[in-house]
């Protein structure tokens, strides 16, 4: 059996990776693949506790965190076709409106 | 059996709903809400004549509505006694014939503005009927008020709605400025009348008006030596009454226009002539007056402000008769007249001629508000000229008007046998006893005895000119005509005006020995119903004055005083006669000279109260500084600092998605290292 500290390892390596296309990326579809990492490295870290401490709940969780991605990249597709109509373009920086 | 004095709160509650309803609902009404306003004040008037009828039988009523404040006065620093300030309701028999008086009035006066304002088409009739709703509201809550306090509050809104209503019309320049000019004059006075109403509180500890634990009673006890009356600055208990009555009595000389704060009420001639009745015969100017007669066990113990009021009364009686004889406007001359019959009640009142006051208070009620009503009826007629110089033998046009508005001028001129001849006597008569043996009240007295001729020539000159001779202009020769809604309430009033004398016959009750005919003198003496420490004998019993007579005896002194003065009266009203009753009267006051131009100008008394205000405008002007730059500089400061750190804060936002990530990012992890110090995660 694998221990723990290796699966929360991998989990942090994946999460920052995506928090860092979060933050330097501009484009919106690479934004959504970054959030996918971080559900992602969250669901790792259900299953590996999960079988750890052999408890079925943190499975039943990362299927939700699974079902939750997919409505979320729905819904965020739909943002940026929206974006797109509007501005032309699927760079987040371009729209500022949003403000004071 | 139901008791109608538990419908009393019902006579103030009628036209205050009638306010409402005007105010809300005026524009969607007939008549924009005048049947409402005349509903309610006829309701009220029921009311209370039943209440009058209740009195009549025996009764009194005095009730603690609702509790305010109850407070220690020694915790909250104003005084030895706990303090309570309270709403109540006060029905003896002064109130009760107020009470009536003031909602017939109103009624008729509701009525007759159908025929001033709505038929003359004058707009924003809600509001004018709101006015008058609130108007005999406010009164009507003064009247019952059994504390000074709560009489404060509805005094000060009565001058709330006198300024309401005599700026009526306020698209036009005048109206406003008078307006302004009322409300000033008038809180001027009430700024003393506060301070009065405070101290009254800190002396006894009540400002109720009835009951042995009432401040009339305690002031009695307190200088018998049997009650421990608080005093500032070690002052002798009497001194300190004075100041307390002189303070008070400063509200009732601005509101009853007495010199030197009448300068307000000439001025209020630019309200419409209907509210200058209701002003001049039943509330605003009548309140000044009922608030002395209604708190005269307090100053009958103060020898000094009796002395006062009468001077003032008697010089203003005198003062204000002058200044009409000039006079070229219908309702100026009727203005000055006001001042000067106020003049003589306060003469009256502090001469000791507490019932002579009352029944003064409601003839002139009556006559005046006739006069006031035919004067609208004329200026209806005429098109609303005013000027009498432009008008000239209306008699034979407006018959009702003339023979009601001669009634009115028969009994305010004080002519044998109507009601103002048997109420100015009675004033007169109750001064020359009592002055005997006081120069100061037997000098008020004779200004008054002067001022009988002034008033029954300018009364005169002013029914000579208008209604006799030859019409001077084409509008006077072709008048308007005037409808049964004027006609009405001038019906009933010029009756009025011609027989409530006789309540109170006491010339001949005392010449012919009658007992039991001087009806108001038995009223409010508690003969029907009343507390017995409000009664006239009681007042009488504390009074400083003891009756002298001439001429050997009672009914010689009455005799001659009655003579006296209606000699003088019919001499005025026959050299007005002989002057003004001719087809093409001239303008005789031109022969005065000078002295005409002073007597136009009011002795100048608006100038120079112009000037005293300049005087203070310094004072003004340093107010102003501080107000502008240290009150307004704070409220300015403390929003110029949120708008300017709201401005640099905003810059924070930049509507970039990836910033807020960031942000979100920074804040979670230092919150998990400032957490993971806390925790001692590092050490």
């Amino acid at each position: 059996m694998v221990a723990p500290e290796y699966y929360l390892l991998l989990a942090a390596a994946v999460f920052c990776i995506g928090l860092f296309g979060v933050l330097t990326r501009r484009n919106a579809l690479y934004f959504l693949m970054s959030v996918e990492l971080m559900l992602n490295a969250a669901n790792i870290n259900f299953v590996a506790f999960s079988s750890y401490y052999g408890d079925l709940t943190g499975q039943v969780f990362a299927l939700f965190v699974i079902a939750l991605a997919a409505a979320e990249v729905a819904i965020g597709i739909g943002i940026i076709l929206v974006l797109y109509r509007n501005f032309g373009v699927t760079d987040v920086t371009v729209p500022r409106e949003m403000r004071w | 059996m139901v008791d109608a004095f538990a419908y009393v709160p019902a006579i103030v509650v009628l036209p205050f709903v009638s306010f409402l309803v005007a105010l809300a609902f005026g524009k969607y009404l007939p008549k924009g809400g005048a049947f409402g306003g005349i509903a309610a004040t006829a309701g009220s008037f029921l009311l209370s004549l039943w209440v009058l009828a209740t009195v009549a039988g025996g009764g009194q009523h005095t009730e603690t509505l609702y509790t305010w404040v109850s407070t220690d006065g020694i915790a909250a620093g104003i005084g030895p006694q706990e303090i309570e300030l309270t709403f109540g309701v006060l029905i003896d028999p002064l109130s009760a014939l107020m009470l009536v008086i003031v909602t017939l009035i109103a009624t008729l006066v509701h009525v007759f503005s159908l025929g001033y304002m709505n038929d003359e088409g004058e707009r924003d009739l809600p509001r004018y009927y709101a006015g008058l709703g609130l108007f005999t509201a406010s009164m009507l809550g003064f009247v019952v008020a059994d504390n000074l306090l709560m009489a404060f509050m509805f005094f000060e809104l009565v001058g709330l709605c006198s300024y309401l209503l005599i700026g009526f019309h306020f698209r036009e320049p005048g109206p406003p400025s008078a307006a302004k000019k009322a409300f000033l004059v008038t809180r001027f006075g009430d700024y003393f009348f506060l301070i009065g109403v405070v101290a009254v509180f800190a002396t006894f500890g009540t400002a109720s008006f009835v009951g042995s634990e009432s401040f009339p009673v305690l002031a009695e006890h307190a200088l018998n030596g049997e009650f421990d009356a608080w005093t500032p600055f070690g002052l002798d208990v009497g001194t300190w009454f004075t100041a307390v009555g002189l303070l008070v009595l400063g509200g009732a000389i601005g509101k009853s226009a007495q010199f030197p704060l009448h300068t307000w009420l000439p001025d209020a001639m630019e309200g419409p002539t209907p509210v200058s009745a209701l002003i001049h015969a039943a509330t605003m100017v009548a309140a000044g007056v009922y608030l002395v007669a209604r708190m005269y066990g307090f100053y009958v113990l103060t020898p000094t402000t009796m002395a006062i009021i009468a001077f003032v009364g008697g010089f203003t009686a005198l003062f204000a008769a002058t200044m009409g004889l000039v006079k070229e406007e219908l309702k100026q001359v009727l203005a000055y007249s006001t001042i000067s019959q106020y003049g003589y009640m306060m003469l009256a009142l502090g001469a000791g001629g507490y019932v002579a006051a009352v029944f003064h208070l409601m003839t002139h009620a009556f006559f005046k508000a006739l006069l006031f009503l035919g004067a609208g009826a004329v200026i209806i007629a005429m098109h609303h000229e005013e000027n009498m110089w432009e008008m000239g033998g209306l008699k034979e046009k407006l018959p009702v008007t003339y023979w009601t508005f001669v009634a009115g001028s028969l009994a305010l001129a004080g002519i044998f046998p109507f009601a103002g001849f048997w109420s100015k006597d009675e004033i007169l008569y109750e001064a020359l006893v009592h002055g005997l043996n006081e120069p100061l009240l037997l000098g008020a007295w004779a200004m008054g005895l002067l001022a009988v001729p002034v008033t029954a020539f300018y009364t005169f000159r002013m029914v000579f000119l208008t209604f006799h001779g030859e019409p001077r202009t084409d509008t006077a020769r072709d008048p308007h005509p005037i409808r049964w809604n004027v006609k009405g309430p001038l019906t009933v009033l010029g009756v009025l005006a011609v027989v409530s004398g006789a309540v109170n016959m006491v010339p001949v009750q005392k010449v012919l020995g009658l007992e039991g005919i001087d009806f108001l003198h038995l009223w409010l003496d508690g003969h029907y119903g009343g507390f017995s420490e409000l009664t006239s004998h009681h007042y009488a019993d504390l009074g400083p004055y003891s009756s002298g007579y001439i001429a050997g005896g009672e009914i010689p002194t009455v005799l001659i005083g009655a003579g006296v003065s209606l000699a003088l009266a019919l001499g005025g009203l026959g050299l007005a006669w002989k002057l003004y009753n001719v087809p093409e009267p001239a303008e005789h006051t031109a022969a005065l000279g000078g002295i005409k131009t002073v007597l136009y100008n009011n002795y100048y008394q608006d100038e120079l109260q112009v000037r005293i205000a300049q005087v203070t405008a310094g004072v003004a002007s340093v107010a102003d500084t501080f107000d502008q730059g240290v009150i307004d500089g704070v409220v300015n400061g403390v929003s110029s600092v949120s708008l300017v750190s709201g401005d640099r804060i905003r810059r924070v936002q930049t509507g970039v998605v990836t910033h807020y990530a960031a942000l979100l990012t920074l804040g979670v992890t230092g919150l998990i290292l400032v957490l993971g110090v806390l925790g001692g995660w590092f050490l």
